[in-house]
């Protein structure tokens, strides 16, 4: 479904991504992880055009390289941000409305808006500027807004990031039922472990932009490359 | 229908309501009509510079620019092409509208306050083109200015100076559509399209925003407008010089946004009223006049940061909706 291909970014002196390749499939909830400064964000940027890059992006056998923002939305892939984005000048059923009318080919659906509404658990806060929301509402509308666009790809980045347990768990439930109800494939940069080998079925691990492996979330998470890269190489 | 646009709409009428009926009491004091007639041209060239700047978030400072241009460009066109005026003064917002759009180009890579060095760029040279070889090749008469303009004629009914009220009705006409046509703008998905690229510029892009789009849309809608406006202008005075591109004007309409409510339409329409109405009441102090509206403005800053207009619905919180406005 999205073909990832020798993509490079550098900027000035600084490699960020540097000739990844992988490719999610239809369905899949693939992760990616790595330390800070990986290069998982800037990955997320190239996929959604915000920055020009080198190699190759096919989405459904569609070169995507050089195509604005707005036009990798329409064709179905969106996103969220690490530090959540809302519109404060716009109340919440607004934002996913944004997304619905602008981010989908298909006719502009107030009944869908709706449900998404009732799906994230927003419906009583539709009339809210969302300035005025908690940081797990803020979370909650990033997704609906981007649900909003009938996307076909769900790109979340780190989700849990200032969650406490019992929020992580609803938000792992939310992403589950995005995956298996509405059928969205999903890619989810993450740095808790455990919300990635539970959730995914395919992991990567970058570190300053370079694979370091990719595979079963199981396998990757006990691979002594991943270990050295999150522990140093002087763990026991 | 949208509540929101249902409560701006009334606040419209009662304004226009007012603002229409004021050649009843004033109509024989030519004085007062001009300086309504001014309140009216002022409260729309400052509205759309709330739409470009409050709503959608372009710090353009060339709205004063614009308003020149289209000025110089109805008074060239009707004396050098003999076109009747009112369609001299509608051309002369297509030009204003082009030349917003090549503004807004290069705006597009930039930001906040490199947006407003931009387009003040283009309000700085406008007076030296004007001025120079280039103006008076083009029919501006240079440093002289155009002295003669033709009056507006709409139908063989040629508007005279002397009798300022039906080109206030004109004018009135003019602001009452101009007004309407910036509120529709800001109730539909256009305007919902600009808070969200003022808000969030990236999360708007990825949600299928084309911040290309629509930040063109908001130059080439606003200078149009401005343009036009304009073009009103200079037939309504019959002269033009490039002395409205100094900073009187410029500040003038700054203080009308602030005292109106930036992002507060339509708030610029009573910014204007008011500072208007100030600025002949402090006439008789002289130079002291631009001190104590410009104390006023700090001072309105600091205790009314949303204008008049934010001190009202701060007062009274309007009722939730409950209706998604894009429908």
């Amino acid at each position: 479904m999205l073909e990832i291909k020798n993509v490079t970014k550098k900027f000035g002196e600084l490699t960020a991504v540097n000739n990844l390749s992988f490719t999610v499939e239809k369905g899949q909830v693939f992760g990616i992880a790595g330390p800070n400064g990986a290069g998982k964000s800037t990955l997320y940027n190239l996929i959604t055009g915000l920055y020009p890059f080198e190699g190759s992006i096919k989405f459904e056998g569609k070169e995507i390289r050089g195509f604005p923002s707005h036009k990798i939305a329409k064709l179905g892939i969106a996103r969220t941000f690490q530090i959540p984005q809302t519109f404060p000048s716009l109340t919440v059923k607004k934002s996913i409305a944004i997304g619905n009318y602008f981010g989908s080919d298909a006719e502009f659906d107030p009944a869908y808006v709706d449900e998404i509404l009732k799906f994230v658990n927003l419906y009583d806060k539709q009339d809210e500027k969302t300035g005025q929301l908690k940081l797990l509402d803020k979370k909650m509308l990033m997704i609906a807004a981007a649900l909003g666009t009938r996307p076909k790809i769900l790109m979340l980045d780190e989700p849990m990031a200032g969650s406490n347990s019992k929020e992580i768990l609803s938000l792992m439930e939310l992403i589950k039922r995005i995956n298996q109800d509405m059928g969205i494939t999903i890619i989810i940069i993450e740095h808790f472990m455990k919300v990635l080998t539970e959730l995914t079925s395919k992991l990567l691990i970058i570190e300053t932009g370079t694979e370091i492996c990719c595979g079963d979330p199981n396998d990757v998470t006990s691979d002594s490359r991943v270990i050295e890269c999150y522990l140093g190489d002087g763990h026991d | 229908m949208d509540m929101d646009w249902k409560r701006n709409s009334q606040l419209l009428m009662i304004i226009f309501g007012i603002i229409g009926i004021m050649p009843l009491f004033f109509g024989s004091t030519n004085f007062i009509m001009h300086i309504l007639i001014m309140c009216l041209i002022w409260s729309v060239v400052a509205s759309c510079w709330d739409l470009i700047m409050g709503f959608a978030g372009i710090f353009s400072f060339g709205q004063v620019a614009f308003f020149v241009i289209g000025s110089y460009a109805s008074a060239i066109i009707s004396a050098k092409f003999s076109v009747p005026p009112i369609f001299a003064v509608i051309l002369a917002g297509f030009v204003a509208g082009f030349l917003g759009v090549l503004v807004g180009l290069p705006c597009l890579k930039l930001k906040g306050a490199y947006i407003a060095l931009v387009t003040f760029a283009v309000h700085m040279i406008l007076e030296p083109v004007l001025k120079g070889d280039i103006g008076r090749a083009i029919g501006t008469g240079g440093s002289r200015g155009i002295l003669t303009i033709a009056p507006m004629n709409i139908l063989g009914y040629t508007f005279n100076s002397s009798d300022p009220v039906p080109y206030f009705y004109l004018m009135f006409f003019l602001a009452v559509a101009s007004s309407f046509i910036i509120l529709a703008v800001i109730k539909s998905h256009w305007g919902d399209a600009f808070l969200a690229l003022k808000d969030s510029e990236q999360f708007a892009t990825c949600l299928g925003v084309s911040a290309f789009k629509y930040k063109l849309i908001v130059f080439a809608l606003t200078s149009f407008i401005t343009g036009m406006i304009g073009g009103f202008y200079a037939h309504y005075v019959g002269m033009l010089s490039t002395r409205m591109l100094g900073i009187d004007l410029f500040v003038t309409l700054m203080v009308i946004l602030v005292i109106g409510g930036v992002g507060k339409f339509p708030g610029a329409i009573v910014g204007s009223f008011i500072t208007i109405a100030l600025n002949e009441m402090l006439s008789p102090l002289g130079s002291y006049r631009p001190i104590i509206l410009g104390a006023m403005v700090i001072v309105l800053v600091l205790l009314l940061p949303d204008g008049i207009v934010g001190l009202i619905q701060k007062i009274m919180p309007k009722k939730k909706s409950g209706k998604s406005l894009i429908a």
